[in-house]
């Protein structure tokens, strides 16, 4: 039996496109016939509950309880995918607790494949955090994300020896740019489906909201960004669940 | 190896001691060190609730019981025995091993003898120190500050707290760290060893449905206690006598 997705999307800083990428998986499992579980972790906006209103989870991972619900139910045995937008704010708290219960070991165990996507940005800081996070869950498929949309990377950061060894990572997908009108047309309409864009018919014909307030040629464009997302999300998601299982076996009680 | 016997009190309840007893026995397990354990909580026997295998329930206060642990230190194939000594019974307990010369034979040599003295958070508890120290020269003592049920600060002046020890530098201080409340009641509720719950074990050895979260509060804290008990030396110093007179 395939194994089952769950989808960590964090980053060091606000404003990198997280939530847009968690829209995206959320989206992209929806559509291959494994509608996700979503978890949101930014108690405040709470903007990924609105794009998956009836399937997000908020969490604050503040709370115990709320850690459990999180974790437990990510590491269950089941055929659900699972999306979690880890919020800057909850970065810290989240891969602690993840450390701390063997979450990723416990997850293969249960047919559970966790991939971190990261998205980095354009400081030096960003790749330190790539780098520790991939060490940190060497037995945890880690995926490192462009994205063009946060500007390019700063010539400061390029020398630093962090981005410069997570040049070499393997798993990688880049977002590519898209017209700002279309990026404030996103944001205002957290519900958009982004799964309708592509599977509903384009036609110049349609008028109105079916899908989105969006002109024809924004829709054509959209819809090209989200295939190409699309795309790369199941090469990467087919590379891992082909590769030989990262497995850390289960480590002793103490 | 020598017999040992450690002995773990209190004088006030609700220190945690019955705790601090059973992460002792998760520590000595994961060492492979075998062990025997006597609680004193007669007749209600929490220790045992826990660790029913290795535990029996005595009255440290009747002859029989006495020669139930004592009597059969030299004979046990089992080297190291606990006792988990009921609250407020300590300075009585230790009384009354002196009177059958329990002592004198730890002073001849033959066992090893150790104390860990589970202290609350206020200065009473200095007082209880001063109480127990008579007992404890060239001996192993540890005085556990235990932060387990609460957050608040030892309010001891460092002064007065060292005041107390004057002429008996031997004690060992030992902290054991505040464990998330959902984490412990569910251990309390699930009623097996720390080391069991972290496995998802149940006490007849089936998987359990413990958390996953849950478990990780509790393998974290009990690797830092596990880490305390290495940093003092815990088995070293129980199975050396001539380190606590050195």
């Amino acid at each position: 039996m395939r194994p089952s997705p769950a989808a960590i999307v964090t980053s060091l800083h606000a404003r990198t496109g997280k939530t847009l990428l968690a829209r995206v998986l959320g989206d992209y499992f929806a559509l291959s016939g494994r509608p996700p579980l979503v978890f949101d972790t930014d108690v405040t906006e709470q903007t990924l509950r609105a794009a998956f209103p009836y399937d997000t989870v908020v969490v604050d991972l503040a709370e115990t309880r709320d850690q459990m619900t999180l974790f437990d139910t990510l590491a269950r045995r089941a055929p659900e995918a699972r999306v979690v937008d880890v919020s800057h704010h909850a970065l810290r708290k989240f891969f602690k607790v993840m450390f701390e219960s063997q979450f990723a070991a416990e997850a293969h165990v249960r047919n559970v494949e966790p991939i971190i996507f990261y998205i980095a940005d354009r400081g030096a800081d960003a790749y330190e955090e790539a780098r520790h996070l991939r060490e940190r869950f060497d037995d945890c498929a880690f995926v490192l994300v462009d994205n063009a949309f946060v500007g390019k990377v700063k010539d400061k950061t390029r020398r630093s020896a962090a981005y410069q060894e997570m040049q070499e990572h393997d798993l990688r997908m880049t977002l590519p740019l898209f017209d700002q009108e279309l990026a404030d047309a996103l944001d205002d309409d957290p519900a958009l489906s982004l799964g309708d864009i592509v599977a509903k018919p384009l036609s110049r014909s349609e008028t109105g909201r079916m899908p989105g307030d969006l002109a024809f040629d924004q829709r054509a464009a959209l819809r090209a960004w989200v295939m190409q997302a699309f795309r790369d999300i199941h090469r990467l998601t087919r590379t891992i669940e082909t590769r030989a299982p990262a497995l850390s076996p289960v480590a002793p009680v103490l | 190896m020598k017999p040992v016997v450690l002995m773990v009190g209190a004088d006030k309840g609700g220190v945690g001691k019955t705790t601090v007893s059973r992460t002792v026995l998760d520590y000595l397990k994961a060492k492979n060190t075998l062990v025997r354990a006597f609680d004193a909580e007669h007749p209600r026997g929490t220790l045992q609730r826990f660790h029913p295998d290795v535990t029996e329930i005595v009255d440290v206060t009747t002859a029989s019981d006495q020669m139930r642990m004592i009597d059969t230190l030299s004979t046990s194939e089992i080297k190291v025995s606990l006792i988990d000594i009921r609250a407020g019974l300590l300075a009585e307990t230790l009384d009354t091993l002196t009177e059958v010369g329990f002592f004198d034979l730890v002073n001849a040599g033959e066992f090893n003898f150790g104390l860990m003295h589970v202290v609350g958070s206020s200065v009473a508890s200095l007082d209880e120190i001063a109480e127990v120290l008579p007992f404890m020269k060239g001996q192993h003592y540890f005085i556990v500050k235990n932060f387990i049920n609460d957050t608040s600060f030892f309010e001891w002046n460092p002064a007065i707290y060292k005041n107390y020890f004057k002429g008996n530098n031997t004690a060992v201080e030992v902290t054991i760290p505040k464990l998330n409340e959902m984490a412990y009641e569910q251990v309390e509720l699930a009623g097996v060893p720390f080391t069991d719950y972290i496995a998802n074990k149940h006490a007849n050895g089936q998987p359990a449905n413990n958390s996953l979260v849950l478990r990780g509060y509790v393998r974290t804290w009990l690797r830092h206690i596990c880490d305390e008990y290495d940093r003092v030396g815990l088995i070293e110093r129980l199975t050396d006598r001539r380190a606590a007179a050195a």
